[in-house]
C-alpha cells in the first residue's frame, strides 16, 4: 500500500460515526413496516382436466374418420366426365379497333357543356354592366 | 452464526430479522460514506434509512454473483445522488463549515483530512470511486458495478483522482478543473 492509499484509509477511519439508538430504532421500525416485493412470476397455466385430453383425442379421431369415409364414398361413384372447355369462346371478345372518340365521348360532351355555361355567364355579366 | 449467504436467503424469504443482521455491520460504513455526500448529518441518516429500506424491499433482485456490499453501496450512491439533485436541495448553499457533517465528524488534526480535499477536487462519481477503492478496499470490478460504469472508466478515473489528490497534498496548483 503506497503513501496516498494509506493516508486515504487512515483518514476515512478517522471519520467518527455511530448509529445512534434513535436511528437504530427508526430503521428497525421502518423495516418492520416494509414488505419485500415479490419477483414477478409468469402466470401459471391452469391444469386442464383429465377428460379434456380424451375429449380432444376422440374428436380428432372422429373428424379424421369422417373425412376418410367421405373421400372413399366419392371415389366409389362414377367420376364426373371431363368436359372440354372452349377457352376462346369463354373469353369475351374485345373490339380493339374501337374508335377513340367513342371512349372519350362523355368527356367531350362534358367539355362542351362547360363551355356553354361559360358563354351564358359572360353574356349575363355583359347584360348586367350594360355593354 | 449464520453466514452472509444464509442471511441473504432468509431475507429474500421475507425475514426482516435476517436482513437486520445482514446489514448490521454495514450501517456505520454506509453512514460514514453518506456523510461525505450529504449536506447535513440528518440527511445522511435519512439516506441510510432509505438505503436499507430500499435494499430490503428489493432484496429479491439481489444477484448473488455480486458482493452484497457492492449492491448495497450502489443503492446508497443512488440515494445520495437523489438527495443532491438540484431540484431537491442546493447543496453548495446549505453546506458550510459549521454544519458540514464531514467536518463535524473529523477529529482535530494538523493536516486536512484527505477526504475533505478530495471532495473539493473531485466530482461526485470520481470521489465515490476513490472512496470505494481506498476506504472500502473494493476491487475495480466491484467499483465499476457499484457505479454502473465500465472497468476502464473506473481505472482511468481512479488514476486521475489519485493524480489530483497527489497534487493537492503536495500543495500543487493542479486543481483539476475537470473534477471540480
Amino acid at each position: 500500500m503506497d503513501k496516498l492509499a494509506r493516508r486515504l484509509k487512515e483518514d476515512a477511519d478517522s471519520i467518527e460515526v455511530t448509529v445512534s439508538e434513535e436511528l437504530d430504532t427508526r430503521i428497525a421500525a421502518s423495516l418492520r413496516g416494509v414488505t419485500p416485493e415479490r419477483p414477478a412470476r409468469a402466470p401459471r397455466e391452469r391444469a386442464k382436466p383429465t377428460g379434456f385430453w380424451w375429449a380432444s383425442s376422440l374428436t380428432g379421431i372422429a373428424a379424421a374418420t369422417a373425412v376418410i369415409v367421405i373421400m372413399n364414398m366419392q371415389q366409389a361413384g362414377e367420376p364426373p366426365a371431363a368436359t372440354p372447355v372452349d377457352v376462346v369462346a369463354a373469353v369475351p371478345a374485345f373490339d380493339w379497333k374501337a374508335e377513340s372518340a367513342s371512349l372519350t365521348g362523355p368527356l367531350q360532351q362534358e367539355l362542351e357543356n362547360l363551355e356553354a355555361d361559360i358563354r351564358k355567364a359572360e353574356e349575363k355579366v355583359k347584360k348586367d354592366i350594360g355593354l | 452464526m449464520r453466514t452472509e449467504t444464509q442471511l441473504v436467503k432468509d431475507a429474500q424469504a421475507g425475514s426482516a430479522d435476517a436482513f437486520a443482521d445482514l446489514v448490521r455491520s454495514y450501517r456505520e460504513r454506509l453512514l460514514r460514506f453518506l456523510l461525505t455526500r450529504c449536506a447535513t448529518y440528518a440527511d445522511a441518516e435519512d439516506a441510510l434509512q432509505d438505503t436499507l429500506i430500499n435494499a430490503y424491499r428489493y432484496i429479491h433482485t439481489y444477484d448473488a454473483r455480486w458482493r452484497f456490499s457492492t449492491w448495497l453501496y450502489r443503492i446508497a450512491i443512488n440515494n445520495a445522488a437523489r438527495l443532491q439533485a438540484p431540484e431537491v436541495v442546493e447543496l453548495g448553499e446549505l453546506r458550510d463549515e459549521e454544519s458540514d457533517p464531514l467536518l463535524l465528524c473529523i477529529g482535530d488534526s494538523d493536516a486536512e483530512n484527505l477526504w475533505v480535499t478530495a471532495r473539493r477536487l473531485l466530482n461526485d462519481e470520481v470521489y465515490a470511486a476513490m472512496w470505494l477503492r481506498y476506504a472500502e478496499d473494493m476491487s475495480v470490478n466491484d467499483i465499476s458495478l457499484a457505479l454502473d460504469r465500465s472497468v476502464s472508466w473506473t481505472k482511468v478515473n481512479l488514476l486521475r483522482g489519485r493524480r489530483a489528490l497527489d497534487a493537492g497534498m503536495n500543495g500543487g496548483s493542479e486543481e483539476s478543473k475537470a473534477y471540480g
